[in-house]
Formats: structure tokens, sequence, C-alpha cells
């Protein structure tokens, strides 16, 4: 698996300061959200709907750009310069809630198109580390179908999977298990927390308390565009210190 | 066979026992056409009004009709004023074409999709042999052609089908890349039909204004569609650009051209392009036609893509761009792939019009089918024997658009990702 190579700097992996967001519409989606994540941390983002969380990581590979504060990922700051943009996203792997997979393409040719046009590795050598992955997330016997014919569950390891092949030193989920059939869940909710096992950094918006209160190392509430609390899973749930966490945890447990 | 259960962990189940209603082929036709008083009766007045009208049609046919008008001109359909001598060539062509169609039609069922297993000869395709025979047999004794010719259309159909029968025997043995770089021998198939048509390399030229018939027609169709493609993408593309130029350009150009009929174009076309295309380009009536036959098809084929276009998810983009992909790679591999195979329906039935609409070249003076019938039906000899004509000219153009209908839906049975095999 990959494990975030030791020679890179040691700081945190995401620095997220003071960050506004505003929507062409005029809509203040972000108003000063600032997070901090660590090499090989978990972090889970939860908070009511509408509360910026998916916007909030999307501005950390650049698919949202932000207009105030600063973001710096792997130390490089995060502008609106394309080869800067270029250059994180090849580190940030990305999870959607949409699975986004490519339905034109089989499980396989999903998984070997970006290590081969982008990372520029030779076709076996991204078909070798594609079948790798695709059977540490359990369905390498469906490389050869096309995404249509696999199920919620399976598409979204998947587009784990797919995410892993470009190696990143950090992955973001978002909402990763939202469009999913309940009995599917698990098995994604599974790889995830293997990969967590392993090592990597990341971080995921999601509304499984379960699985952020085994895996996160720390939780975040936001809400109205806001960091309002990060703190440890047991504190979070248990014990939060603000009146606004509170209200949200009463709501959803 | 049942197609395999796409959910891991769910227990497969036992295949729907056949429901096939009693009664065999009658009770079936009962059911169909004679199911209630009222269907009875729609279906037999149906019947009657089709058998009086198929009926009346075969009795001109084969009682009223003087088929030699056709008979005695059919190379004149055909290629028009094309040099006896130099005919060889088209009859080259003709050999070329064929074998290439054999061997495309044998590797692509040599090659099925990789998530699927193919079946080397399904039944469509033993019918389209039967059907291809029975044309090749049937048609030269029908237009009473010499032996020599009738052998010729024997053996290029031959070929045609042994080719077919060695790529799908033989073609499993290739290396799938090694496939695809034989697709480009249709481009290069397309220049050296161009030399052969046109001359060059040494071989002797055939000025444009002795081309005629069904080798116009096709030649500026196929022109027009080869290059429209291409024109049609970036004239999409530039209409959803950012750059307000590009943007802006687009859209007049598109609205322009949709805005003007065709034979205005195609007049326009013959009086201005010279003065528009850099020289040498479209020196003759033939190319100037072609071009605007292009210009035109392009701005209808970028309202086609683009309308493919947008039915493609925002989230492709994305999740191409977050994986490290650059704008252009990820409209090359991810969205215009799909864009294109949304719109490959409407973009046919487009290509199907410009077939149809290279007529108007008659009316501007080019010899193609409809120009070289006119002609044909102004010659004394054949006075009054109009109906025999645009008949043929019917069949032809029916021929021609069903092939492309034919080859459209293969193409995109085969790209649709959704389909699964045995209408599971």
């Amino acid at each position: 698996m990959t494990s975030p190579s030791p020679t890179a700097s040691s700081g945190p992996i995401i620095e997220a300061r003071d960050v506004h967001k505003w929507y062409p519409n005029g809509f203040h989606a972000l108003r000063g959200a600032s997070l901090e994540v660590n090499r090989g941390e978990v972090v889970v983002i939860m908070g009511p709907s509408g509360s910026g969380k998916s916007t909030f990581i999307r501005t950390f590979n650049a698919l949202e750009d932000y207009q105030q504060g600063s973001i710096r990922i792997d130390g490089m700051p995060l502008s609106n310069d394309l080869r800067n943009i270029d250059a994180i996203r090849r580190e940030v792997g990305m999870v959607f809630q949409q699975f986004n997979l490519f339905p034109h393409l089989t499980v396989l040719q999903n998984l070997t198109l970006a290590p081969v046009l982008v990372r520029r590795r030779s076709k076996a050598e991204a078909q070798q580390r594609a079948l790798q992955l695709l059977e540490r997330v359990g369905i390498a016997e469906q490389a050869q179908k096309f995404p249509g014919q696999l199920s919620g569950g399976q598409q979204q390891r998947v587009a784990i999977a797919r995410s892993l092949c470009m190696d990143p030193q950090l992955m973001l989920f978002d909402e990763p298990t939202s469009a999913l059939d309940p009995e599917m869940v698990r098995e994604v909710l599974e790889v995830m927390q293997g990969l967590a096992a392993d090592g990597m950094t990341m971080v995921v918006v999601t509304h499984e308390v379960r699985f952020a209160e085994q895996v996160a190392d720390r939780v975040v509430l936001m809400a109205d565009g806001e960091v309002v609390e990060i703190a440890p899973p047991q504190t979070f749930f248990s014990n939060p210190s603000h009146e606004r966490t509170r209200r949200f945890l009463d709501q959803i447990l | 066979m049942n197609a395999p259960m796409p959910f891991s962990g769910s227990p497969s189940l036992p295949p729907p026992p056949s429901v096939r209603p009693p009664g065999g082929p009658w009770g079936r036709l009962r059911r169909e056409l004679f199911a209630t008083p009222a269907d009875g009766l729609l279906s037999l007045a149906l019947i009657t009004v089709i058998s009086t009208v198929l009926f009346s049609l075969l009795r001109w046919a084969f009682t009223q009709a003087n088929w030699a008008v056709v008979q005695l001109n059919s190379t004149l359909f055909a290629v028009g004023r094309y040099p006896v001598e130099q005919q060889w060539r088209l009859w080259l062509l003709t050999t070329l074409l064929a074998a290439a169609t054999g061997l495309t039609w044998g590797l692509l069922r040599a090659f099925p999709r990789p998530d699927r297993s193919g079946e080397l000869w399904p039944q469509n395709d033993r019918i389209a042999v039967v059907v291809l025979a029975l044309v090749a047999l049937a048609t030269p004794w029908a237009l009473g052609l010499s032996g020599a010719i009738w052998g010729r259309w024997l053996l290029i159909t031959g070929l045609l089908v042994v080719l077919r029968w060695l790529a799908g025997r033989f073609g499993p043995r290739l290396e799938r890349g090694t496939v695809a770089w034989l697709a480009l021998g249709w481009p290069v198939l397309y220049l050296l039909g161009m030399v052969l048509i046109h001359g060059g390399l040494g071989i002797p030229a055939v000025p444009s204004a002795e081309w005629g018939g069904l080798l116009l027609t096709l030649l500026e169709a196929s022109f027009a569609i080869l290059l429209c493609f291409p024109l049609g993408v970036l004239l999409a593309l530039g209409r959803r650009s950012e750059l307000p130029l590009l943007r802006w350009g687009s859209v007049i150009y598109i609205e322009f051209i949709r805005g003007a009929p065709l034979i205005t174009l195609l007049f326009l076309g013959q009086n201005i392009l010279g003065f528009l295309l850099p020289g040498g380009l479209a020196p003759e009536r033939v190319w100037r036609a072609a071009w605007v036959l292009t210009f035109f098809a392009a701005a209808y084929l970028a309202e086609a893509v683009r309308s493919g276009l947008a039915a493609v998810p925002k989230g492709q983009l994305e999740a191409a761009r977050a994986l490290g992909l650059s704008t252009p790679q990820a409209l090359r591999h991810v969205v215009l792939p799909q864009a294109l195979r949304v719109a490959l329906p409407v973009m046919v039935s487009q290509f199907i019009s410009l077939l149809q609409d290279t007529t108007l070249l008659s009316l501007i003076g080019l010899m193609e089918l409809l120009g070289t019938a006119r002609t044909v039906m102004a010659n004394p000899d054949f006075l009054g024997h109009y109906g025999e004509v645009y008949l043929t000219l019917a069949v032809l153009f029916w021929c021609c658009c069903a092939a492309l209908g034919l080859g459209s839906r293969a193409l995109e049975r085969r790209l649709d990702p959704r389909h699964l095999p045995n209408g599971s």
C-alpha cells in the first residue's frame, strides 16, 4: 500500500487558513473555514446539509476556487496557477458521492487511464498495479466489466481503487456512502477502514457516526461555512464543547 | 447462456421458465392480427390496401415499364462520363474497398467487447452474406451486363466474404493493439481512392468534369461526412468555450449557416468560395460544392454534438480533472467519447440527409445521380421513361441510407456500456 514517503516535508499535509468562498450567485458558502491535517491522520467532517463540508474539501484539490484565505497542500500553495493545480491533483485522490466512474470504459480501463496519461506509466505496469488494487478492494474478478454492470457498492470500491492507482498522498471522500443502498454501505466503509489502517491520510465527509467513532483521529463539525468544533471522536460524541455540536448530535443520534 | 449476475454475493436465480404460448406460427399470426373483431377488420383493410398497391407496382414494373433506359445507361449512372480506358482504376478501388470491408467486418467479430464473448457468425452476419450474394448475382442479370462484368462483381463479392471468413478465423491470433493500428488503413485507403479517381502519382488525371453518377454522389457525400465531423466537434466545443471570441464566433457561424437554405449556399459557394479558401483548395466546381456541403453539415453536426456534450454529467469532467488529467485529455478520453455516443443517432440521421442533399448539386450543374438521370431523361431515345429512372434512383439512395443506418445501429450497440448480451 502507499505509505506517505518519509522524505516529504514533515509539516501538515493540508493547511487551510481562513478560507472564504462566494459562489457566482453571491452565496457565501465558506466563511473563514480553517483546518490542518497531519500525515497519516483520518479526519471526519460532519455537519448539517448546506454547511459547506463538500465545498470545503473540494477546495483542497481545486475543484472549487476560493476568494480569500490560503490553502497549502503538502507545502505547495494552492493558487490559480494551472501547473500548480495539476501537480496538487496528482497527489490528492478524490472519491465522489456519485462514484463518477467512466461508464464507457471497463473497470480496468477506468483504473489505468490516469496512470498511463498522467504518470506516464506503461500500460502493462498500470494494469498490474490496477489488478493489485482491485484485488485489495475485493473485485478483481470484475476487471473486464463496465461500471453499469456493477452494484453501487462495487462501483464505489472501483472508484476508490481508481484514485489509489495514482498513488496519492492524501485521499478526499465526499459523502462516499450517501448514494448507496443501505446493505452496500458496509463493504465500502470496510475498504476505507483498511486504507486508514495502512496509514493513508484521509479527509472524509460523511454521516456515518460509527465510522467516525472507530476510524477517525479527529472529528470536525462544520456549520454555516465555518469550522465549529474539532475534537477526538470520544470527546466529540460524548462531551462536545460547543452548543452547536450538541444540537447537531441531538438531531442525528 | 445467461449473463453472469452482476452482484457478487447475491444468490444466482434460476433462469425463468421459457414462456412460449401454444399455437405455433398460425396461432401467433391469429393473436397478432386477429385478436379481436376490430383488430381483424383493421388488419384485413390494411392487407387489402398494401397488396393492391404492391400488386399494381409489380404489374407496372414487369409489364409496362421499359427498363432499357436503366440497362443501357447503367455505366452512366454508376460513374458518369469517366473514360472507359481508365475505369480499371475504379474497379481496383472497389476491390480494395471490398477487401477492407471484409477484413474489418471479420476483425470486429474476432474482437468482441472485452466484457462479453462474441459469436463468430451471428445470425445477422449469415443473413448479410446471403443478401450480398443475391445482390451480386441478381444485379448484373437485371441490368443485362456482360458476362465479364458479372464475373468481376462475383469475384469482388467473393473476396469480401472470404476475407471476412479469414479475418474472423485467424484474427484472434493478433494483438488487440495491432488491430487498432489496422484501423488506420481506412484513412489511407480514402486518400489512395482519391488518387485513383483523380489521378496523380504517375497515373493520368481524369478531370473532375467527367466524374458523375453514383461515383460523384458518394465522393461528395463521403468527403463532406468525413470533414464535417471534426469541424462540427470543434464548433460544438467552441460554443461551450469560456473564451468569448471563440464562443461568439462559433455561435454566429452555426446560426448563420443554419439560417440559410443549402441551395443558396451552394450557389453562393460557386461564386465566392474561390476567393475565401486558400488557392488550390477549391479550383473546380466539384470541390467547391464539396466544401459547401462540408461547411453546411458541420453547423448541424455541431448542434448534435452539443446536445451530446450536455448529456454528459458534470461529475465526469470533475472526476477526470481530480485524477490529474488536463482539460484536453479529459475531453478526449472521458467527455467526448460519451457525448459522441449519445449524439450518434442524430449525427447519422444528419449524414443520411447530407447524402440525400447531394441531389441538389444537380441544380448547380454537377452530374451526380440526379443530374445524370436528368440528362438521360432528356435523351429523345428514352423520353417518357421517368418512372423507371426515378424508381432506380430511389432504390439506390435507399440502399446507401440503409447501409448507413445499419452501420450506425451496430456501432451504437457496440459502444453502449449498458447493453447486456442476450437481452438479460
